[in-house]
């Protein structure tokens, strides 16, 4: 006995040309929906994890204390401010905060650098908690420090390149005349991370007899919380300054949030065309079979056995449309992304369009929905036919 | 209404430029950071007087080995100077920088510098030369030693005044011996603990020497290298 599947399969392909531009124009429209979320939802990922590389989004430093090297560099070294470690504490115990990580920079004059003299700057890291945060950072040669208090230095490409330092090799800190072993070489980052050199912490507190004290805190926080409120919050404790990358973050928050408007608006937009799509090639072909659905009824068919035949039948061209055009999406989803590169005035690294399983579902999902809905119409209407006048309509 | 408008046309410029800004400076410190670490004057005007008194200018030009006459190039260098091009900053793309230095209209002489690897940090060694490709100058721009004062001293560079290519060419930059007669033999180490830097200061004289032969004497002293003994 024919099944109601194969009956509703059997339908569709009596009007091949017709299911098959219906299956087209679902196809289509389901391609844009699986892009636009994709898209959406890629571009928030690798935007996300570009500012998660950018390490901590806010230094705190003491008030007046410069916090670039090169601003130090520009004081010759000097104007050095403290904070005590004890503010790490007060910081770790607010809830927008993920992690923090302690610095202490230092810097000499060295004598011996041009004609008259340069500065060299140290940054003292925590050896626990920067690498991790600093997770971009990547090794030309060797790793980071063996031990907190090992005499080590891990430098910048263009501080290994000035001073023609590669792994193995010894550093002098002049003037304190103590010798670290560089066991790291970083490679490019396009920051000022390149000319830096870094040292454990507590070797820098110690060298320089700055036990318990820092410079600086970077401070990373957690992706809901708002940078702004704990902003606020910092700004309460006594002789600190904020330095934060909030502005640039929220700027390009706000972006994609009006972008993600326009990218659900045309979404919906292919969605509401390929229900009509639906809609009308159903309801061409319950308008062809009217005889046929009154003969079936005539038979015994009941009106709800109609209702799940059409019903059955928008569902196999959602079905077949939605599956060919997530298979679309994913198979341009490169081809995808170069475009939208160009269009774009500012697209974060990574992949822009990002199609996983969940997605496919849901778009699946969102088209059986169609499916259901775009069947109700037409599955009314023929489960409304009358047999003896559906018979006659056509005799006549 | 064409308020709000105007208003929310403004905020989107103004979030525009800010995520331009951010763009421009990320690429300009990227393309800045990207170019290789050469060896310049840290400041030409006041140098290039000071090493050569009497100048009235000097004009810049920038060579890479790479560029120039690429690998072939680079293994008649280390050819002549005896060692291979070392570690992952003695390369063949760095640029160099070369000062050609003039009174008036007449070119009087030529500066240039070059990283060497130290024991301690990088060594910057630059010549101030006639345009025989006698050393009239001998500076070290920077060097980060525990003696870097006595290296420093006037009595240290004026030792180097007078010697030319054809000196270095029995210098062995590896062993630090010299395997014929030459007036480097003259030149005395200040410091007998850091021979280290010693040695590196003689084989940055010699690369120094020897890049200004093949860059702008035109490769005067090859035939010194070819016919001088084994070297």
């Amino acid at each position: 006995m024919i099944s109601l599947s194969q009956v509703a399969y059997k339908n569709l392909l009596r009007k091949k040309t017709r299911s098959l531009l219906t299956v087209i124009g679902i196809s289509l429209s389901t391609w844009v929906l699986v892009s636009l979320l994709g898209f959406n939802r890629g571009y928030q990922s690798s935007l996300n994890r570009d500012i998660d590389q950018l390490g901590f989004q806010v230094l705190l430093t003491a008030k007046g204390c410069p916090y670039e090297a090169a601003t130090l560099m520009l004081k010759g070294g000097t104007g050095l401010r403290y904070m005590q470690e004890s503010v790490m504490d007060s910081l770790r115990k607010e809830p927008e905060v993920e992690g923090v990580t302690p610095m202490l920079m230092q810097a000499l004059f060295d004598p011996n650098k041009g004609e008259s003299g340069g500065i060299t700057a140290y940054l003292g890291v925590d050896p626990q908690t920067f690498p991790r945060m600093k997770s971009l950072l990547q090794f030309r040669q060797g790793g980071w420090f063996t031990d907190p208090d090992a005499k080590e230095a891990v430098m910048g490409y263009e501080a290994a390149e000035l001073e023609q330092r590669e792994v193995g090799d010894l550093l002098l800190i002049p003037e304190k005349n103590v010798e670290l072993k560089v066991v790291g070489v970083l490679k490019r980052t396009g920051t000022q991370d390149d000319g830096t050199i870094f040292v454990p912490l507590r070797v820098v507190q110690k060298v320089f007899a700055k036990e318990n004290q820092l410079t600086g805190v970077g401070i990373k926080v957690k992706k809901e919380a708002s940078i702004d409120r704990l902003e606020q919050k910092l700004y309460d404790l006594p002789d600190v300054q904020v330095v934060s990358l909030a502005q640039v973050k929220q700027t390009i928050m706000s972006l994609v949030s009006s972008a993600k408007v326009l990218v659900f608006s045309i979404a919906l937009v292919a969605i509401l065309i390929s229900v009509v799509g639906v809609v009308n090639t159903i309801l061409m072909s319950v308008l062809e079979r009217l005889q046929e659905i009154g003969i079936l009824k005539s038979m015994g068919a009941m009106a709800w056995d109609i209702v799940k035949l059409i019903w059955l039948e928008t569902l196999i061209l959602c079905l077949a449309g939605g599956m060919l055009g997530t298979g679309l999406a994913i198979a341009t989803a490169h081809l995808t992304d170069i475009l939208i590169r160009q269009l774009l005035p500012y697209a974060p690294t990574g992949g822009l369009i990002h199609i996983d399983l969940g997605l496919i579902f849901l778009t699946l999902a969102v088209m059986i929905f169609i499916g259901l809905v775009s069947g109700i119409y037409p599955a009314w209407k023929a489960g409304r036919v009358r047999p003896l006048e559906a018979i006659r309509s056509e005799v006549e | 209404m064409w308020r709000i408008q105007h208003e929310a046309r403004a905020s989107k410029e103004q979030a525009m430029r800010i995520i331009s800004l951010t763009i421009c400076f990320i690429l300009a410190a990227a393309v800045s950071l990207y170019a290789a670490v050469g060896c310049d004057l840290n400041d030409p005007d006041r140098d290039v007087a000071r090493l050569f008194p009497g100048s009235t200018g000097y004009k810049t030009i920038y060579v890479s080995i790479d560029k120039k006459g690429g690998k072939e190039l680079l293994q008649r260098i280390e050819q002549r100077l005896g060692d291979s091009f070392q570690g992952i900053f003695e390369t063949i793309d760095v640029p160099y920088t070369l000062y050609q230095v003039y009174r008036k209209k007449d070119l009087i002489g030529y500066i240039h510098g070059v990283n060497q690897k130290g024991q301690y940090g990088g060594i910057q060694v630059f010549l101030a030369l006639d345009l025989e490709g006698n050393i009239k100058a001998f500076y070290f721009q920077k060097l980060t030693s525990r003696h870097a004062s006595k290296f420093r001293d006037h009595q240290f560079g004026e030792q180097f005044i007078g010697l030319n290519l054809k000196d270095f060419n029995s210098y062995d930059v590896r062993s630090g011996k010299i395997t014929g007669p030459s007036r480097v033999e003259n030149i005395k180490n200040p410091v007998p603990e850091a021979e280290t830097d010693f040695r590196a200061s003689l084989r940055a004289t010699k690369k120094n020497l020897i890049l200004v032969d093949e860059f702008l004497l035109g490769n005067k002293y090859l035939k010194h290298f070819r016919t001088g003994g084994e070297r």
